[in-house]
């Protein structure tokens, strides 16, 4: 039997409707699903807006992780040294990749004809096996902090990307698209999500120090693309002020800035009396928050208040500004004062030849704050609410480019197979997800026989990660549907995952 | 196109079910029942295109996937018999299938699960227009503009006015009262200059009260240099010009012509037509001019990349998609980024159209990856500072017209020249050798005091620079096969000197010793011989370059004249000693030779378009993959919806060009005047400049835009007289202030003025220009102001050559902000703060935000302090009174007096800081010595101080950092 629709008596006061949608627009192009609560509470009454909205409600759905902290390993860290332990490899050392395990791979013009052609290269490292509350993950001896906490770790060995190079992958991990232009993660989480707290930046970036900063990183990665710039990553700096121009100038006192900004608001007000420019309203507050933020952001990054053995849980680095271990500690304190979204960027991780002296300083670098970072949230009884991810943009060939000796080689970019851990938030603690097969080279069935075809983005095969799968992931632990978060640019609804992307079911707790 | 779409529409499918009975009378009845008595029209291309493009196309579109799947695209599509029932049935709309699905509760279209329901709103506005025969019409803006005639309107001061006029008095509205005079000669002054006015010139026509005084303000705007900076922003903006590469190691790039030129086309009111020929095709129009090639920087404007192990021929396509979609953006106001992976979902593109726009740049010259080169060839010598333009292009007409009159390589046949030049292409030079630095008196260096010289030939290391009143001399041996001459190039101050075998060559240089690179043809008999270079200190100071230089080697390699560029011509038909002697040119050509050598210095590079003499194969790429191409090669081509392609127009970049700019295209002259009312009036009558297809949004004045369109056609593409008739319309006159008869926070109905937040370069300028540090020298390479430490060096690569920021001095530090150097991967954190573009992609609008961290900037920049201390001394300066200085100070920043208010507040922060630096001398000195301007006077320390804060704060206030 046919039925008509009830008519719903949504538009019971058009004119508001119109007015709020409008306003809306003018924000979000036309999409009616992506609100974001920062960018309204621009236009809106902030006190309303804040009421409204309350910490753990996601946007679509309940989210289950309040924030997140991505470690982003820029280079790409070798899966063969530190995650994906190939014992079958060792009796392989300097043959050639066979064929069929190549299987039509394209691979970079630095090895595609090197003289040596694709000696495989076995990890000099040792592994030892893990306990987690699955099948168990082994774990290289570059990494024995990490070792430690991996009951807390979801290790996915099978993600992958079709990037190949640096600038492309990490443009793709970070926005969606290989090609400069779109919304970073962060970006996209800010634009959905907004702050929780008034007196920080909702989205926080920070550079960490590194014996190896070899590849680039670019504005791009923590931009905004076409959406407003107000979504945009602040980087968190350790050298000058730590948000740029946060300080007074030479001379001016905190209390002249407050009669500074009296005075502007004296003038923004007649300047609002004469025009009824709302906006004129919205900045006067904003130059009120830029004042209490003068005091809010010092105040986080001073780590005095920290206790000894906080210190002695991230390492003696943590005490020198700009290291991953000092960016790590910094980190939690945004995330305990509502930060929801914290990104670090540890270059170095490209070893092209080298590998064991770079990644070994690397390792150094990272491993123990990892792992402080991840008991720290625990005990303070925010991992629960906390999405940690680590990963890089690709991973690294099982063969060697330059030359290859058992103490020394280097390896190339592979974007195939790579391996990506989470924790916190959501994820299920202590399990592994996929494999590779015997080359740590193609991502594998569970008896290690290479997946034929090649997993793709277009469907998702059980057992594999596509970079756009971790994202849609990130996203709906944070209560945001990747499919329905939209933002309308040039007519087409843009998403992060543009039109691919799976939720990782099985890696939810 | 809805008429034209190919259907592939059968019998069979199952796409509707059949459910046609009472239910849909009964609601049928319903409906019409609440329409009664009389129902509009519905407009398909306003009203019912945009629903079915937003919530039925995604399957029911262009890109229907499956074979005989309805497409409601067309009428055609909708209308076809599928089995006994339609989906749209204009003989008995009753029966339309559409119509039953949109309310069926069980089987409803969209589907349940669908993203995009349709609201009530749209399932009446389709029951309608099914209807009412469920006709099609062309999406809005594939229909060439029409230039409807304007409606009488009394209050109207002329055609804009008059079609705001009409869909005002829709609204019951009318036009705000006119702004103050004041206030509206500093918005014209902003939105045409980016400046507002100076003092004097405001003072002079606040007192003016003839009926043209505004016109010819606005005229003096026009005329100004500064427009065309100001209105070149938006272009660079939407072409995304920068600096540096843009990807990787985003190095230098040498482009920076190209955005001079753009000012210079600006200012020089090159009609817009032109203005987009020269920038796709000015290298294939005949004889192109040095300002034709460098506007062809507009092709080679894509980011580009080198990095190790990249695949080239995955950026030969990365490029051209880019290039393809930014004319899409620019030119089209359209994405087509869509149809690279498929046929567009909204939009009648298909993916070979896409691919066919693609095949116009895929047979361009460069090599796909950039090389990391600052002059990533092709690329075209001018001189750095735009002003010399004209000069070089004479000298360069005078030099290709003495090479075309000379005909050399009909004067000599290719063999005599072969052997003539084969033995001449085996002279040897010994090592180059160094003296101390002596008197410039001295003569020859004793034999002893010879040794090695370091870099030479080449670049004479700094430390070896002769000063003033001292010598350095060269030497080495020359080995000659047979008599020939040499070209030894340096740069010395007066008394410089050659000696072949101790004997002086005469040099013939002039008064312009020292700043002028000398040529020197060195006339060699065979066998071997001593050269000594004496170089004089001058008090130039520059580095100094010393080389010998053969130009038959070119020649003997090539066995003809081909390969030689016209510098090499020159020098060969200069040749004492060479065959073209005999021409009687070679005084002439030696003349030109030394003008180019005296000019070198001074010229820069910028990247241009080339073809390649065979084009490069183009196909579909599969899913956008370049390494699956699918079809035959294609022929460049354009999409059949926007028209057709120009009958006898080449399939080249210049046909393309053509096409754009031919009078009956639907949208180009649409989507550049949109964005020039954008530009004045802070939105554009199409609210999405950035998309003109389905998805768009409908212009709130579409006859209006298509008169504006039509007109700018009509006046031979002329934005100057466009823009003048914008900035004196009334809308334009009207005040800012948001008004209580009538809610329209977007301003749709253009009833009050423009009012909005200024753009990052218009803050930074007008604080330059209040504190009268502004310089306005025009074009060059990118400057660098004052900048945190640190910024690149965290995110470049090691090997990038913008790893460091290296801040300029002087006069430099206050150039207008268009000229502020681009790194694309990290902009001056300023621009990027204040919303602009990163400039890696098209931007054709900027977000206008509102966040603290704009607050943290305006007040605690460096520049901006610095500004706010030279304001400060000038008030002081210029004004006795502490009430004649708030006056001169609302006068530079709001163009009028400060009411009481703004006074009781300005004043109160004065006293305070007043007393607060007197108390604190210390203070006051680290707050003014915040910059590098130095100031004019000694003035009191405490007072300086405190004025600095003053105009520190108003320089932040809306009342200057607003257009209103």
């Amino acid at each position: 039997m046919k039925q008509k629709l009830p008519y719903p008596s949504r538009e019971e006061h058009p004119r508001r409707e119109y007015d709020l949608m409008m306003t809306r627009r003018h924000f979000f192009g036309r999409s009616a699903l992506g609100i974001g609560t920062a960018a309204l509470a621009n236009l809106l009454d902030c006190e309303l807006l804040r009421a409204a909205k309350t910490n753990s409600r996601g946007l679509h759905h309940a989210a289950k992780a309040t924030r997140v902290i991505y470690l982003f390993m820029s280079g790409g860290p070798s899966h063969h040294d530190l995650w994906d332990y190939k014992p079958k490899m060792n009796n392989m050392f300097g043959e050639q990749l066979p064929e069929h395990i190549r299987n039509g791979q394209r691979i970079t013009g630095m090895t595609a004809s090197q003289k040596n052609g694709l000696p495989l290269a076995p990890s000099k490292y040792r592994f030892s096996f893990q306990k987690n509350n699955d099948r168990g993950v082994w774990v290289s001896e570059l990494l024995p902090h990490t070792a430690t906490v991996v009951k807390e770790l979801c290790v996915v060995h099978s993600a992958f990307t079709e990037a190949i190079n640096h600038d492309p992958a990490i443009t793709y991990i970070q926005t969606g698209s290989q090609i400069p232009g779109r919304p970073s993660l962060g970006a996209w989480v800010s634009y959905g999500l907004g702050s929780l707290n008034e007196n920080l930046p909702g989205y926080i970036v920070m550079h960490a120090k590194s014996r190896f900063p070899e590849q680039s990183l670019f504005n791009r990665l923590w931009g905004t693309g076409f959406m407003p710039s107000d979504h945009q990553g602040i980087l968190l700096r350790s050298e000058g002020d730590p948000v740029l121009y946060l300080s007074n100038p030479a001379g001016v006192f905190r209390s002249d800035r407050r009669a500074q900004l009296d005075a502007l608001a004296a003038i923004n007000q007649a300047q609002h009396e004469r025009f009824a420019d709302p906006e004129i309203l919205s900045r006067i507050r904003q130059h009120e928050m830029a004042y209490r933020m003068q005091t809010s952001v010092p105040e986080v990054m001073d780590l005095s208040d920290e206790s000894e053995s906080t210190f002695a849980l991230y390492g003696e680095d943590s005490r020198i500004p700009g290291t991953f271990a000092a960016c790590c500690l910094n980190a939690r304190r945004l995330a305990e004062r509502g930060v929801r979204n914290i990104q670090i960027f540890h270059r170095g991780w490209d070893a092209h030849g080298n590998l064991p002296k770079e990644h070994e300083s690397q390792c150094k670098d990272v491993d123990q704050a990892c792992a402080a970072l991840i008991q720290d949230l625990k005990r303070r009884g925010m991992l629960d609410d906390t999405l940690v991810v680590w990963g890089g943009e690709f991973g690294r060939t099982a063969y060697c480019q330059g030359t290859l000796k058992q103490d020394n080689y280097g390896r190339d970019h592979h974007p195939r197979c790579f391996t990506v851990w989470m924790a916190g938030g959501g994820i299920q603690p202590g399990v592994t997800y996929g494999r590779t097969d015997d080359y740590g080279y193609n991502i594998a069935h569970e008896d290690g026989a290479p997946m034929n075809p090649q997993p793709n983005k277009e469907h998702w095969t059980p057992g594999t990660m596509h970079i756009h799968d971790l994202n849609a992931t990130i996203l709906y632990l944070l209560g945001i549907d990747h499919t329905r978060l939209t933002y309308r640019y040039q007519g087409r609804d843009f998403r992060l995952t543009d039109v691919h992307g799976h939720i990782l079911r099985p890696l939810l707790a | 196109m809805f008429e034209k779409a190919s259907l592939k529409i059968g019998a069979g499918t199952k796409g509707l079910g059949l459910s046609i009975g009472g239910v849909v009378l009964s609601v049928w009845a319903a409906i019409a029942a609440k329409e009664e008595p009389a129902e509009k029209a519905v407009d398909f291309a306003r009203q019912i295109l945009p629903i079915l493009s937003d919530k039925c196309f995604v399957c029911h579109g262009p890109d229907a996937k499956k074979k005989d799947f309805l497409r409601l695209d067309s009428f055609a599509g909708a209308t076809k018999d599928r089995g006994g029932y339609q989906a749209v049935n204009p003989q008995a709309p009753e029966e339309s299938e559409l119509l039953a699905r949109i309310y069926d509760a069980d089987d409803p279209m969209p589907p349940a699960d669908a993203e995009k329901q349709l609201t009530e709103k749209e399932r009446e506005l389709l029951s309608r227009w099914v209807r009412q025969g469920g006709q099609y019409a062309k999406h809005w803006a594939f229909v060439p503009p029409q230039k409807h005639r304007p409606p009488l309107r009394e209050e109207a001061r002329g055609s804009i006015d008059a079609f705001l006029a009409a869909a005002m008095e829709e609204d019951g509205v009318n036009f705000a009262p006119e702004a103050d005079k004041a206030v509206l000669a500093r918005r014209a002054s902003l939105v045409l200059t980016g400046l507002p006015p100076e003092p004097e010139r405001l003072a002079d026509f606040l007192a003016d009260e003839s009926p043209d005084a505004y016109e010819r303000f606005v005229e003096e705007r026009l005329a100004s240099p500064r427009y065309g900076e100001h209105q070149a922003r938006y272009w660079l903006d939407a072409v995304r010009y920068g600096d540096t590469h843009g990807l990787h190691l985003d190095n230098r790039r040498g482009i920076y012509p190209y955005r001079d030129w753009v000012v210079n086309a600006f200012n020089e009111n090159l009609p817009l037509d032109d203005f987009i020929t020269w920038q796709l095709a000015g290298d294939l129009l005949p004889n192109p001019t040095l300002e034709q090639e460098l506007a062809t920087g507009f092709v080679r404007m894509n980011p580009t990349t080198a990095e190790g192990g990249a695949i080239p021929l995955e950026f030969q396509a990365k490029n051209n998609f880019d290039r393809t979609e930014t004319l899409g953006t620019v030119f089209l106001g359209m994405t087509l980024a869509c149809a690279r992976c498929h046929t567009h979902k909204y939009d009648p593109i298909t993916q070979t159209e896409y691919y066919r726009l693609f095949a116009f740049f895929n047979s361009t010259a460069e090599h796909s990856m950039d090389g990391n080169a600052y002059a990533y060839g092709p690329v075209a010598k001018a001189p750095e500072n735009p002003a010399d333009w004209p000069d070089w292009e004479r000298f360069l007409k005078r030099r290709s017209d003495l090479l075309r009159r000379a005909a050399m390589e009909k004067t000599v046949p290719p063999s005599a020249l072969s052997e003539f030049a084969k033995p001449r292409a085996e002279w040897k030079a010994g090592e180059w050798k160094q003296s101390p630095i002596l008197k410039a008196e001295a003569t020859f260096p004793k034999e002893e005091d010879w040794k090695e010289a370091k870099g030479l030939p080449g670049a004479i290391p700094k430390s070896s620079l002769p000063k003033p009143g001292t010598a350095l001399w060269l030497s080495f041996e020359v080995e000659t096969p047979e008599k020939q001459t040499l070209w030894l190039r340096f740069a010395g101050g007066e008394g410089s000197a050659v000696f072949i075998n101790r004997e002086e060559v005469s040099l013939q240089s002039s008064a312009s010793w020292g700043q002028v690179p000398i040529l020197a043809p060195l006339l060699f008999s065979k066998g071997t011989h001593h050269v000594h270079l004496k170089i004089a200190g001058s008090s130039s100071g520059g580095p100094i370059k010393a080389r010998l230089e053969n130009p038959w080697d070119t020649v003997a390699k090539a066995g003809s004249l081909k390969t030689s560029s016209e510098e090499k011509l020159l020098l060969l038909l200069a040749d004492p000693a060479g065959p073209f002697h005999k021409l009687g040119q070679s005084a002439l050509a030696l003349r030109l030779a030394r003008e180019y050598a005296a000019k070198e210095p001074a010229l820069t590079t910028s990247l241009i378009a080339r073809d390649l003499a065979k084009p490069r194969e183009t196909k579909v790429l599969r899913r956008g993959e370049y390494h699956l191409p699918i079809g035959d090669a294609l022929q460049p081509g354009v999409p059949s919806i926007m028209g057709d392609f120009p009958k006898n127009a080449p399939r080249n970049r210049l046909g393309l060009a053509q096409w754009l700019t031919a009078q009956n295209h639907p949208v180009v002259s649409r989507v550049i005047i949109n964005r020039v009312w954008q530009r004045t009036f802070g939105h554009g009558l199409a609210r999405s400049p950035e998309d003109f297809g389905a998805q768009g949004q409908y212009p709130t004045h579409p006859e209006l835009l298509d008169w504006l369109a039509v007109e700018l056609q009509e006046s031979g593409w002329n934005l100057k007289r466009m823009l003048r008739l914008m900035v004196t319309s009334r809308a334009f006159r009207q005040s800012s202030k948001r008004r209580r008869d009538r809610s329209d926070p977007e301003n749709r109905l253009f009833a009050r003025g423009p009012s909005h937040r200024l753009d990052a370069e218009t803050l930074r300028d007008i604080g330059l220009w209040a504190g009268g540090m502004l310089d306005f020298q025009m074009g060059g390479e990118g400057v660098k102001p004052y900048q945190p430490a640190g910024l690149w060096a965290a995110l470049a690569h090691p090997a990038s050559n913008t790893k460091r920021y290296q801040q300029d001095q002087g006069r430099r530090l206050y150039r207008r902000s268009l000229y502020v150097y681009w790194k694309r991967t990290s902009p001056h954190p300023m621009m990027t703060l204040f919303d602009a573009p990163s400039r890696e992609a098209s931007c054709v609008r900027r977000s206008r935000t509102n966040t603290p961290l704009q607050s943290l900037g305006l007040l605690n920049e460096t520049q901006r302090v610095e500004m706010g201390r030279m304001l400060g001394e000038r008030l002081l300066r210029e004004r006795a009174e502490d009430a004649g200085r708030l006056d001169l100070l609302f006068a530079l920043l709001a163009s009028r007096p400060p009411t009481q208010k703004e006074q009781t507040a300005c004043l109160r922060l004065l006293e305070q800081m007043k007393q607060r630096y007197q108390q604190d001398e210390k203070a006051a000195s680290a707050l003014l010595a915040i910059g590098e301007a130095t100031g004019k006077g000694t003035i009191n320390l405490a007072e300086h101080a405190a004025w600095t804060q003053v105009a520190s704060t108003v320089l932040a206030s809306d009342t200057a950092i607003l257009n209103y």
